[in-house]
């Protein structure tokens, strides 16, 4: 089966050091690929290289076989994307901001002000609806990005820290969401932090390390690659520098005393 | 000695201290909008800009009092100064009051502490008075460091230049009269547009004050342009009111303060006693009024932040959208058009940042406007105009408008929004789109022509006939759709989402041709138009002009490489050299 989403070598430099090195991974429809790593470690860098918002100093991204630069508009217009930070225009009301996403992709009016209003109300955001997004919570906006990507029912999703402040019950409608949408066919490159939730919700598990793959594979086999029993230890195994407890315990005596 | 420098630095180092700094620098910098591309001046670059504007003109007076000049030219060289400088001094009072003014405009929001302070602050154990105290404090020292520096160069400056060949007492007298009024006019500016801000936010909800504010801001502008703008005629009028006794009522407040600025000086009437005591009441006034206006609204808004913050409005849906799908067959074929405009529309509309610089273009226009509109009345040919001509100032009038309308909605729209967010259309929109320009002019054009026409159709067809009034707004309009297009060669950007265009090298041609481009906008249309009235060949002219111009657009458009049509949303500075990777 062809590859909905591939990336090749990607490399990326901002400076002399290279943020991104010799990233490469396949997606096929179906599957949920979480991407794991450390503050740093080029998990945005990579995800702002597959919506094509940055170029690869080299490298290419493609999609069904061909790169994503030969056609961006098309490649975008079945693309769904959560970035990791909720910017928004505060000035304008959620339901506006969606009104004005659905626009950009070209949708039906009645169909979309149909669908908005739905996805609103599913997402428990009806009531605000009118309001301003100044003065939505972080989790108000983000459920915002979340029915943005999903308006025009994508093949491919990207997805970077979509359960950034959102409550407990609309994590877990997210989280059941991401799989639903994996079993339906869709394409998910999943960005997250919170380890249980790509052991839950992902076929295949990335892990980077500065700017580096060092583990990739599905998810049940990486821990079985590292011989730990669950991912978090495969993580922190892979990534981690520090002993954490004994960090947490420096943290008290400086805390206490004032010095290590 | 030691023991108060043992206070003073137990002081400084304290949270007193330290939250007033924290207040002060909140009112200068540190927004919560600002983000790289956005305008945010340092201090240092806030109180330069301040202090240009004085520093010039009092430059420029050597041309009235330098007695070389003044031989030169077989003028008198031994005047009275205090007679012969009152329309300067009357100049000066209005700049600094201007300043400090337009100063506490533009730092409106950051004045009092808002929600974001007391998220920050509120959990501290600091006393809620402490924090009172604190931005009052910053509050004074921004009052008083304001009327320091905007007067810090005319104070010694001007002084100089009138009274260079006066005795020293004169030079003392008129030094020291010459700054007392102009720091006072700085702080009445200043404090009069604090109290203000301040009754608005004790009496107004949150929400209808957010509102009220944009408009009371906009307001405030047009005052203060009218101020500027009438600086020249209001001396002239204090001269008839010499005998009147209640000449303040008839006259601006700067005039107050040139009362007592001459009535410090001497020159003593019934109009001055009168100017003067006002200026000294108006001015205990603002400082009373904006007092209680920020005790009241530190404790309604400040200290019952957490109330109001935890009650999220609901809003109301748009009334807009009905328009707007008018709009959509008619207008707005194309799905990035539709989404564009409303967000440009919407932006322009809410966005504060970019309806307060509309707002300060639609001012002026309107303030230079008026004052072409009254003279032209003045020299009306006839009582009834109906059936006469009007003049080319008279027809001048929504051209002048039209003009600062469409310079400023184009200004303005290269003003970004929250630059952050603009990812959503980087991410949608297919940078080699052509349809910036044509957006553009539609936002332009939609804005414009139905409201001048609004407003001169039936004023013209009310004095003059509906044929007159008919053919002017059709010309009107015509010229409004040549400018806009005339700017919009070139024009690719989605409005609100590049970053603040950097300083070109050619900057000051292009100031230059807006101010070629409003006169020929203003006036030589304005005149050939009245020939045309009065003589329909005229009417001829107009054909060639419209053609040409509209041709060698075209051709221009025509003319540009591939590579300057792309959606641009980072405006980039010109490289001089470039570097060319030859390894590679």
């Amino acid at each position: 089966m062809e590859l909905a989403l591939e990336a090749r070598g990607l490399r990326k430099c901002y400076t002399a050091a290279p943020a991104v090195r010799d990233v490469t991974f396949g997606l096929h429809a179906g599957e949920v690929l979480g991407c794991l790593g450390a503050n740093g470690a080029g998990k945005s860098t990579i995800v702002k290289m597959l919506t094509g918002l940055s170029e690869p100093t080299s490298g290419q991204v493609l999609w069904f076989g061909a790169s994503i630069h030969q056609d961006l508009v098309a490649y975008r217009r079945r693309l769904g994307y959560v970035p990791e930070e909720p910017e928004l225009y505060s000035y304008l009301s959620g339901w506006e901001y969606l009104e004005m996403v659905g626009t950009l992709r070209g949708m039906e009016r009645a169909k979309m002000a149909k669908k908005i209003d739905a996805l609103l109300a599913l997402f428990s955001l009806a009531p605000h609806r009118h309001s301003s997004i100044g003065s939505y919570s972080k989790g108000m906006r983000q459920r915002i990005l979340l029915i943005a990507a999903l308006l025009h029912d994508p093949e491919i999703l990207i997805l970077d820290e979509p359960l950034s402040g959102l409550d407990v019950v609309s994590a877990m409608i997210v989280k059941s969401l991401i799989k639903t949408l994996g079993e339906r066919g869709k394409a998910i490159f999943y960005c997250s932090h919170v380890l249980e939730v790509v052991e839950k919700v992902c076929s295949h598990v990335m892990i980077l390390r500065k700017g580096k793959v060092i583990a990739y594979a599905p998810t049940a086999e990486v821990h079985r690659m590292v011989g730990q029993a669950s991912l978090e230890q495969a993580f922190v195994h892979l990534v981690a520098d520090r002993d954490a407890e004994q960090t947490a315990s420096e943290i008290v005596q400086v805390m206490s005393t004032g010095a290590t | 000695m030691e023991l108060a420098k043992r206070h003073w630095e137990r002081l400084s180092h304290g949270p007193f201290l330290r939250l007033v700094r924290h207040c002060v620098d909140r009112i200068f910098s540190g927004g919560e909008s600002t983000e790289p591309g956005e305008l945010d001046l340092s201090i240092a670059t806030l109180l330069a800009l301040l202090a240009t504007p004085g520093a010039f003109v009092s430059l420029f007076c050597m041309d009235h009092y330098g007695s070389l000049l003044l031989f030169l030219r077989g003028q008198a060289i031994d005047f009275d100064p205090y007679t012969a400088s009152s329309s300067d001094e009357y100049f000066f009072i209005v700049l600094a009051m201007v300043v400090a003014g337009a100063a506490a405009v533009w730092k409106w929001d950051r004045l009092l502490p808002d929600r974001r302070d007391y998220a920050n602050l509120a959990p501290l154990p600091i006393a809620s008075s402490r924090i009172f105290l604190a931005n009052l404090a910053a509050l004074s020292v921004l009052a008083v460091v304001l009327s320091l520096d905007v007067n810090a160069v005319p104070s010694f400056l001007f002084p100089l230049v009138v009274c260079a060949l006066q005795t020293s007492h004169v030079f003392g007298v008129f030094l020291a009269t010459h700054t007392l009024t102009i720091v006072a006019a700085s702080a009445f500016g200043f404090l009069a547009v604090f109290a203000l801000l301040g009754i608005l936010m004790a009496l107004l909800p949150y929400r209808a004050f957010r509102k009220a504010s944009l408009y009371a801001r906009c307001g405030i502008v047009f005052v203060l342009m009218a101020l500027l703008t009438t600086s020249v005629s209001v001396p002239r009028k204090m001269e008839h009111l010499r005998n009147v006794s209640r000449a303040w009522a008839y006259l601006p407040p700067p005039a107050w303060f040139l009362g007592l600025c001459q009535t410090l000086r001497g020159q003593r009437g019934p109009a001055m006693t009168s100017l003067g005591g006002a200026a000294i009441v108006g001015l205990l006034c603002a400082l009373a009024l904006s007092l209680a206006a920020y005790s009241l609204c530190y404790a309604r808004c400040f200290a019952q932040s957490a109330e109001t913050m935890a009650n999220l409005p609901a809003g109301r849906a748009a009334r807009a959208s009905v328009v707007f799908r008018l709009l959509d067959p008619l207008l707005l074929r194309s799905a990035f058009q539709r989404a564009c405009y409303y967000f440009a529309f919407r932006t322009i509309f809410r966005s504060e940042e970019q309806a307060f610089a509309l707002g300060g273009f639609l001012s002026l226009g309107i303030v230079i406007a008026l004052q072409t509109l009254l003279p032209a009345m003045n020299n009306r040919p006839s009582p009834t105009m109906s059936g006469a001509i009007p003049s080319a100032g008279m027809l001048s009038v929504p051209l002048i408008v039209g003009f600062f309308l469409i310079v400023g909605l184009w200004s303005v729209c290269a003003i970004p929004a929250p630059l952050r967010a603009n990812w959503v259309f980087r991410f949608h929109v297919n940078s080699r789109s052509r349809e910036c320009a044509p957006l553009g002019r539609k936002i332009i054009l939609t804005f414009v022509v139905p409201a001048l026409a609004i407003v001169c159709l039936p004023m013209y067809s009310h004095f003059w006939g509906w044929r007159l009034g008919v053919v002017h707004t059709a010309l009107v309009a015509m010229w409004c759709v040549l400018l806009t297009e005339g700017l919009l060669v070139g024009f690719r950007k989605i409005p609100f989402t590049c970053s603040l265009p950097k300083f070109k090298s050619h900057v000051i041609v292009s100031v230059l041709l807006l101010v070629l481009g409003y006169f020929a906008f203003t006036s030589v249309t304005a005149t050939v138009e009245s020939w045309a009235l009065a003589d329909p060949l005229w009417f001829v002219l107009f054909a060639p002009v419209v053609l040409g111009v509209s041709v060698a657009l075209y051709k221009w458009r025509r003319g540009m490489a591939e590579n300057d049509r792309r959606i641009l949303f980072e405006e980039q500075s010109i490289t001089v050299v470039e570097v060319l990777n030859l390894n590679s």
